[in-house]
């Protein structure tokens, strides 16, 4: 006898998504993780198109990796136009992403991942008898907000970082207000994390899991990698990053019609878990040892456990960017002005760490610096082949429970990879005609 | 429950959830915004949302991209005695609405391939191309201000109120040097809506124009002001199309 389980619009997640699985007795027959995005095609709009437009239309891609977005959007402009930007200009680059990162992953396990674990429809119903929790989760979320506007001069869609360098840079009173709650933050992070410490436990899966990351070990940086690190069963491969594409080899797979991201012939994680699994050794050793106070192991072979990983990044991200405001007041900020551009033909390729994961742009400039050809490619269009990989494991596993309880265990493996389906611009996926229910 | 709260919607179509985010951005508010309002569908934050319930208000971001979204709006407008449009893509199209007679289903095939074919995928449209809007809270995204703003005008009967001027009055009174006629950069302040106190200006970046169009823009001195900088028309246009269609005046009698 088939059976199907669907979801059929994903709650607390960005974006429209589904999930569709069909089993047959216990077997499982397919597994489908459905986008139902309208298609914006901003990398086809953007074309011819000059340099200085470029960022502040593919930030809007996603308003959650706005700043992550925008940045990469910039790198890989300044890389086809041969521009070099200041070291200042790149910490204050880096301060961004960490703020980002903060706010989006306090966003994620405050407000949309937790609600599941404890059993509520939402925060709001959660505050309820959790308020504590929900103003920690606010106060965090607050705090990287902070750092993305003093820093990019609005939350979303940052308009203070351009081509070269910064509009303006920050202002000292901006920097000691932002030490000041950057202090603050670390006690919160701490307490974050005896939250996290207290969820019941979410084990639906167990399956050897390929990571790949950017790799920046000795700073556990988002930006400036050179490489691609691939990891699976103690193996790791090196991509450099022009080579992109060997890694977002997209394929056409017979069951969706659907683009999916495999290297090696298999699906791979991005984000927060991935990023531990190949850069773990830049961990402070606060991050450690909130790793140890999660029981968190590497390799993990369980996506819930990238909520714990995000966990780790926040009293991370907010220690290092503490460091970051601290060599920043006694820095004269002034190199971080834009030189005047030259334009000129060329190709250029950027990659960082998004929240949720590797995020590429390539583009190709005319001599004009106008836009010839846009690539991006985000995490979450990377991720899809690894999250129907964990659906489907954890189907196998649970094909005993009846729909309800499969239903929450696949909305929760879903979450936890906190998808961005607004960013997942390359992949809008159609349903095996012969399939439709 | 309190039956006597309001009910609240707050919905996305197509877009990138920028000004939901702004929504749930407004940390030292939430909390006390759910005190006085019952939100009884947003997906973005909630499981569950009921889909039939009466909505005193209804929030709607991004265009309208696909048939789905189309639907969903209809049965929205149904369900919501005041309709707000929120943001630049559900005011007037938003980015994807940049590019002025381009071939849609052949631009879906650029991006996506053959498969492109059978997606499910429209030209962008704005909220008012579909259904009738009750009021409009413009920026892309929002501002919090504002958004807080209209949810207290709107709990008190009052429509929202917004400037009527161009970000150009909020450049000159923050006393920034000006970037258009003092340095030929292409800002799009005089035609652009305030309301954000020239946030790119007071950065030393042009406005590209992201809360749309004040009530009158006036299209042609604009156009010679550009011009006479050394920007062709053909570049004007291009440029302030980022956002949707060229400014052009709003009817009168039109909400906001
Ligand atoms: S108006 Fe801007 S912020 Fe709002 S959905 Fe559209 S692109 Fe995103
Ligand atoms: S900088 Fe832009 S917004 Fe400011 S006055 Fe000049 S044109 Fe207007
Ligand atoms: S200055 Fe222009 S682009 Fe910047 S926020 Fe205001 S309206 Fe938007």
């Amino acid at each position: 006898m088939t059976r199907t389980i669907r979801v059929e619009h994903l709650a607390r997640v960005e974006g429209h998504g589904g999930i569709t699985v069909t089993l047959d007795g216990e077997r499982v027959e397919s597994v489908h993780f459905d986008v139902i995005e309208g298609a914006r095609l901003l990398e086809r709009l953007v074309r011819s198109r000059r340099y200085d437009e470029i960022a502040p239309i593919v930030s809007r891609i996603c308003a959650i990796c706005s700043a992550a977005h925008s940045l990469t959007s910039l790198q890989a402009t300044e890389a086809a136009l041969g521009i070099e930007v200041s070291p200042t200009t790149r910490l204050l680059r880096d301060l961004m992403l960490r703020g980002e990162n903060i706010e989006s992953h306090a966003l994620h396990i405050f407000l949309l991942a937790a609600p599941d674990y404890l059993d509520y429809p939402s925060a709001i119903a959660m505050a309820g008898r959790h308020r504590d929790a929900v103003a920690l989760g606010l106060r965090l979320k607050r705090l990287g907000n902070m750092i993305q506007e003093v820093l990019g001069g609005r939350a979303i869609h940052p308009v203070n970082a351009v081509v070269g360098g910064f509009g303006h840079p920050p202002s000292t009173e901006e920097l000691v207000a932002l030490e000041d709650a950057l202090e603050s933050g670390v006690s919160d992070a701490l307490t974050a994390t005896e939250f996290v410490a207290s969820l019941p436990t979410a084990d639906f899966c167990d399956t050897e899991t390929t990571f790949a990351a950017l790799e920046t070990p000795e700073r556990y940086g988002y930006a400036d990698g050179k490489h691609i690190t691939v990891r699976r069963s103690g193996t790791a491969q090196r991509i450099p990053i022009a080579d992109y594409r060997s890694l977002t080899n997209e394929r056409v797979v017979p069951h969706s019609h659907a683009k999916h991201s495999l290297y090696d012939e298999q699906p791979f994680m991005v984000g927060a878990l991935a990023r531990l699994a190949v850069n773990g050794g830049g961990l402070t050793e606060a991050a450690r040892s909130v790793m140890r106070t999660l029981e968190l192991q590497l390799p993990s072979r369980n996506p819930m456990d990238n909520n714990k990983a995000q966990t780790v990044e926040l009293i991370l991200d907010i220690e290092l960017a503490l460091g970051i405001v601290r060599r920043l007041l006694s820095t004269d900020l002034h190199d971080t002005a834009p030189a005047p551009i030259v334009p000129r033909a060329g190709t250029g390729t950027a990659v960082t760490e998004a929240p949720r994961g590797l995020l590429v742009h390539s583009y190709t400039y005319d001599a004009d610096g106008r836009i010839a050809r846009a690539d991006v490619i985000t995490p979450t269009a990377m991720n899809a082949a690894s999250l129907e990989h964990h659906f489907q494991d954890a189907v196998t596993r649970g094909a005993a429970l009846d729909d309800a309880a499969l239903r929450k265990r696949l909305e929760m493996i879903a979450r936890a990879y906190d998808p961005c389906i607004s960013c997942s611009v390359h992949l809008i996926r159609r349903r095996f005609e012969g399939r439709r229910p | 429950m309190q039956a006597t709260k309001p009910t609240v919607g707050i919905f996305g179509l197509t877009g990138c959830a920028g000004d939901q985010l702004v929504i749930l951005n407004c940390e030292d508010e939430l909390l006390s915004l759910v005190d006085v309002v019952d939100i009884r569908d947003f997906l973005m934050a909630a499981s569950g949302g009921d889909e039939f319930s009466t909505l005193d208000i209804a929030f709607v971001e991004g265009a309208v991209m696909t048939r789905r979204d189309e639907e969903k709006l209809q049965r929205i407008r149904r369900r919501a005695k005041a309709l707000v449009a929120i943001g630049t893509c559900a005011l007037q199209g938003g980015v994807p609405a940049m590019a002025d007679g381009l071939d849609w289903p052949s631009a879906v095939r650029d991006v996506y391939g053959p498969e492109g074919d059978g997606f499910d995928a429209l030209p962008a449209r704005a909220l008012h191309e579909c259904v009738e809007v009750d009021f409009s809270l413009p920026g892309c995204p929002i501002e919090k201000h504002e958004f807080l703003g209209a949810v207290a005008d709107l709990l008190n009967g009052n429509p929202p109120q917004l400037p009527t001027y161009a970000v150009c009055t909020e450049c000159k009174m923050r006393e920034c040097d000006c970037l258009l006629v003092d340095q030929g950069r292409f800002c799009h302040g005089p035609l652009t809506r305030a309301g954000c106190r020239a946030r790119c200006p007071s950065y030393a970046v042009p406005c590209v124009g992201c809360r749309g169009p004040v009530p009158d823009p006036n299209l042609g001195s604009a156009m010679d002001v550009y011009t006479s900088k050394g920007w062709s028309p053909e570049e004007v246009v291009q440029r302030l199309r980022t956002f949707g269609p060229l400014p052009t005046p709003v009817p009168a009698g039109e909400a906001a």
